[in-house]
């Protein structure tokens, strides 16, 4: 048995070792050493939509056919939405790593901080028409560590409220484009309103998402009351300030007091008229259809005033893969000032050149002019994201159940935040 | 003959336990670095690792709440299909089908089933009650976890029960029925006795089920609220595979593997108590 | 006197009778009430799945559901899940039987200790060794592949399983049978294969049913070692069907359900005897 272990134990750390030597090679012929032969690349990606697939192969096709001495083909592989970033890291443990690969704001200090991405800023910087200096900086800012770039945010989505008029009207108060000319566009009228909707309709106003499995997407309501989890610079816990403490007890109260949000574990589904309001990406007022008459509105003010939140996805190419140069060659391509323009009908691309009416508009046909100058252009520039961190994932998985514990009536949510602290402060030092 | 089992148990069973605890003392999170050697430092870290506490407390109600819920509803279920009453095998049926349906299927239906605005609290409010919030409320989701478990479940140990059942001598229980035993009696000191290997079959078996249940946890409540039902498997899943902590996950799946170990040891010692005619 | 003592000893038996049938229709009700509500949800129109408070039939039925369950490779998937599990059904009867019989009949040094060994893995979690497994499956290059869903069942848990149950058979069966074999000229395996086998069919049917529901229904090995969606199983990909946020597509995730129980299901109601007797027989014996 003993012997069957240490072979086993040798055979595993022989492939360990040659993982990492792989791995070191690849990372000192960064230069773009051409190979003898063309490779096959991977892209992993969270997206099953089918016309998202149709482009990104159509993109992928158009490089293999001008670059066959390099690439012989590109794979899009769609690992699903649910467990996407673990079972991404999964894959890398199992040294089966896609080339290149989507990920999450939330993670990208995470892949940035492990070393697990390619630096780009040589690539694309030095390819012909790429306009390197277009790429706007504060949608770079989170992708970038010391003048480095290790990820392309191909998708920089302003997040928006999306309105359902008729529910407003059936409840006999003004509608969110009333509220938001009368200056009462804020989180304590939408919470009215949600309210008022709940009792006369029945149907929620704003089914606030209390799901602890995205927990950093209440960033829209508490940056608006100045919170945040930690500093800046991710080295303080900032859960328990007396503003982060404001905003939990709004929305507690919002729903076990004034009976306005729905209790957590309830769904609605907004875009087929079962709830009044709904925030989310820009790209999700595409699934709106005329089933009802809606309008789409700036995220409202809160106590701290009115603050603008980007989600992001980046791309990029990973060091655990095979063939950096050829992964970073196409990155290149997929996000040059062409392509770009074409990924921008379902992604907000983080050009300046391409963040203006005239370019969104044809895409986001449901959208009129004023409204995606009010919610896509004026935001950008000034947007936050939402929560990231070099170590969120073991942060995410700490903080979780404690969510569980404020989202009930009579939750003490000074001493919880506290604990929220108190687990969150090894791992954000770490 | 025997060697494909044996070699299949040592590279699938005993060279994995073997690693888990050469693992277990190692600092190793696959995307940052490692395996590099720690002592005891993963040990020392679970001692106060309050979500371990948290999710050895939850696997210990869900598991005796299975059994007992289980080893009841089964018993009950094959006392009522011994009556010898027509239509049997219908009710056979229906009781056993969960138990060939797919395990995430059931869950899913059921997940939906318990959402707070979902079918069962739907069904309560036609009686005018306002159900509560399975799922969310820490008070009620490990019972709803428990309850999904036991109808996926109990079909089969109510088969093993029945038969058990059938196999009592019809003239004991009919001997004892004349001497004025009440039923209840006769059930308590002459059935009960005679099915207790079954019954101690059925249960280590569903105890051992028990602490492998995952999928369900994962999809019905991921482990919360606040880690009400966030089982041994469930964290040992979360930290592995989620925070990727393969180092610290197998010191989790040591603590598992002791609690298993212990487990069999009692059951295996409170055999002898338990069983009356063990041959 | 005597006819009216048997009146109502009648009446009692036929009241009880009703009792027991109340009792039997009331304890169906968890387990049909989410057959039929998984059923009449997947016929929903989306807008209504939520409704509150819901309808028990569907107004306006639709197959829009099922037309998105296909979105997916949902047929390719139907086949993982179905060849793996015919696979690891045919492994384990093969490999089960054969320890079975040489645990239960041959003796040689050290059995019972490796029989102890062989025990382990019945009462281990699969969730204690996943690490190492996946370590192991790394080092062969194997993860993302089929394999270890086949290979672990065969010679692990599955396995285990089936020698317990084949070793309890076979100890059961009188040794005069197996010596008249030998006398008639076969050797172990001929012994093994002509008179000890036929006579385990039920057992082999029991230890059959229960590894291809195991491996039919196992979701934290997929979960582990599969990434790429045309490699899933059922299982895993019932779990897909979500919007853009992760939340569940609830109509189609219940459609997709009713396409994989239905199937089972069928067939179980067909066999059912089979299922209940093979697994009845195990109880006895184990």
């Amino acid at each position: 048995m003993n012997t069957n272990h240490t072979k086993h134990a040798r055979r595993i750390g022989a492939a360990f070792t040659s993982m990492l030597m792989v791995g070191a090679l690849a990372a000192c012929s960064t230069e773009p050493a051409l190979p003898d032969e063309p490779v096959d690349l991977t892209v992993a990606l969270w997206s099953a939509n089918e016309a998202h697939l149709a482009l990104f192969n159509e993109i992928g096709a158009a490089y293999v056919e001008a670059n066959p001495d390099l690439v012989s083909s590109i794979t899009f592989e769609t690992i699903p939405f649910d467990a996407y970033t673990s079972t991404l890291t999964t894959r890398i443990a199992a040294g089966d790593p896609p080339d290149l690969a989507w990920m999450f704001e939330s993670s990208a200090p995470e892949f940035v901080d492990a070393g697990a991405l390619v630096d780009l800023t040589e690539t694309l910087s030095a390819t012909e028409g790429y306009d390197f200096e277009d790429l706007n900086p504060s949608a770079m800012k989170l992708w970038t560590e010391s003048d480095s770039t290790y990820a392309y945010p191909f998708s920089t989505t302003p997040q928006i409220f999306m309105v359902n008029n008729d529910l407003f009207h059936a409840a006999g108060i003004p509608t969110a484009r009333e509220m938001l000319e009368a200056g009462d566009w804020t989180w304590d009228g939408i919470r009215d309103s949600s309210a008022a909707i709940l009792a006369a309709t029945g149907k929620p106003g704003f089914p606030v998402r209390l799901d602890p499995a995205v927990w950093q997407y209440l960033a829209l309501i508490w940056e608006g009351f100045g919170a945040s989890p930690w500093s800046e610079d991710g080295t303080e816990c900032t859960f328990d300030s007396p503003e982060m403490v404001e905003a939990l007890e709004f929305i507690r109260d919002g729903v076990y007091v004034d009976a306005a949000f729905p209790k957590p574990g309830s769904n609605f589904d907004f875009f087929s008229g079962g709830a009044a309001m709904d925030a989310g990406g820009i790209s999700q007022a595409n699934k709106l259809d005329g089933s009802f008459d809606w309008d789409v509105l700036p995220l409202p003010e809160g106590p701290a005033g009115q603050v603008n939140i980007i989600g992001q996805a980046g791309i990029g190419v990973l060091k655990a893969g095979d063939n950096h140069a050829q992964a970073a060659g196409f990155l290149a391509y997929y996000s040059n000032p062409e392509n770009a323009a074409k990924l921008a009908q379902f992604f907000p691309a983080p050009r300046l050149s391409l963040t203006n009416v005239d370019v969104l508009g044809p895409v986001n046909p449901v959208l009129s002019a004023d409204q995606l100058q009010e919610i896509v252009v004026d935001t950008v520039t000034d947007a936050q994201t939402f929560p990231s961190h070099a170590n969120f994932a073991a942060i995410s998985n700490a903080v979780q159940p404690l969510f569980d514990g404020i989202w009930t009536a009579d939750s003490d949510i000074p001493s919880i935040a506290a604990d929220v602290c108190g687990v969150m402060k090894p791992l954000l030092e770490r | 003959m025997i060697a494909p089992s044996i070699l299949g148990a040592a590279v699938f069973v005993v060279y994995p336990l073997v690693a888990l605890f050469w693992y277990s003392v190692q600092d190793w999170r696959p995307l940052a670095g490692g395996p590099e050697f720690s002592g005891l430092d993963n040990y020392i870290r679970l001692l106060s690792d309050t979500t371990l506490r948290d999710s050895l407390i939850a696997s210990g109600i869900f598991s005796v709440g299975l059994v007992a819920l289980n080893m009841s509803i089964a018993l009950v279920l094959a006392v009522l299909l011994n009556q010898k009453l027509a239509g049997t095998t219908v009710f056979r049926t229906i009781f056993f089908s969960p138990v060939v349906v797919s395990l995430v299927a059931w869950t899913l239906v059921w997940t939906f089933l318990l959402q707070n605005n979902g079918g069962i609290n739907a069904l309560f409010s036609l009686v005018g009650l306002e159900g509560p919030n399975w799922l969310k409320d820490t008070g009620w989701a490990m019972l709803s976890v428990i309850v999904v478990q036991v109808f996926k479940g109990v079909g089969l140990n109510m088969i093993l029960l029945l038969a058990a059942l059938q196999d009592v001598p019809e003239e004991l229980v009919e001997a004892s029925r004349i001497d004025g035993a009440s039923r209840f009696r006769v059930f308590r000191s002459i059935t009960m006795p005679l099915i207790s290997p079954t019954l101690l079959l059925v249960s280590i078996v569903t105890v051992i089920g028990s602490l492998q249940v995952f999928a369900q946890i994962r999809i019905m409540t991921g482990g919360g609220p606040s880690n009400s039902t966030n089982v041994l498997a469930n964290y040992l899943y979360q930290v592995a595979f989620e925070v990727k902590e393969f180092g610290y996950g197998s010191t989790v799946g040591v603590v598992m593997f002791v609690v298993v170990l212990g487990l069999t040891l009692v059951q295996w010692l409170a055999r002898t108590k338990w069983v009356h005619n063990e041959n | 006197m005597k006819t009216s003592r048997t009146l109502t000893a009648s009446k009692k038996w036929r009241g009880s009778v009703i009792a027991l049938y109340s009792a039997l229709i009331l304890l169906t009700i968890p387990f049909l009430f989410p057959a039929w509500w998984m059923v009449s949800s997947s016929f929903k129109p989306l807008s209504q799945i939520m409704e509150y408070p819901p309808t028990l039939l569907p107004r306006d039925p639709t197959l829009d559901a099922y037309v998105a369950v296909f979105e997916q490779p949902f047929l390719l998937q139907y086949w993982n899940s179905l060849y793996i599990a015919v696979l690891v059904t045919l492994g384990t009867l093969a490999v089960s039987a054969m320890a079975g019989y040489a645990f239960a009949r041959i003796r040689f040094p050290g059995v019972n200790a490796l029989f102890l060994v062989v025990l382990l893995g019945l009462m281990l979690p699969a969730e204690v060794t996943i690490i190492p497994l996946f370590q192991l499956f790394t080092a062969l290059d194997l993860n993302n592949t089929h394999w270890p869903l086949i290979i672990m069942p065969i010679f692990g848990a599955s396995s285990v399983m089936g020698t317990f149950v084949m070793r309890q058979f076979f100890l059961g069966i009188p040794q005069e049978l197996e010596d008249a074999g030998s006398m008639d000229g076969l050797n172990r395996f001929g012994i093994f294969r002509r008179i000890a086998l036929p006579l385990a069919r039920p057992s082999l049917a029991a230890v059959a049913i229960l590894s291809f529901l195991a491996s039919w229904n196992a979701f934290l090995e997929p979960l582990v070692f599969l990434s790429s969606r045309d490699k899933f199983t059922l299982p895993l990909a019932l779990t897909q069907y979500t919007d853009s946020v992760g939340l569940p597509i609830w109509n189609v995730q219940q459609a997709a359900a009713t396409l994989t129980v239905r199937p089972v299901l069928l067939v179980f109601v067909f066999m059912q005897r089979y299922f209940v007797q093979g697994l009845a027989q195990t109880g006895v014996k184990g």
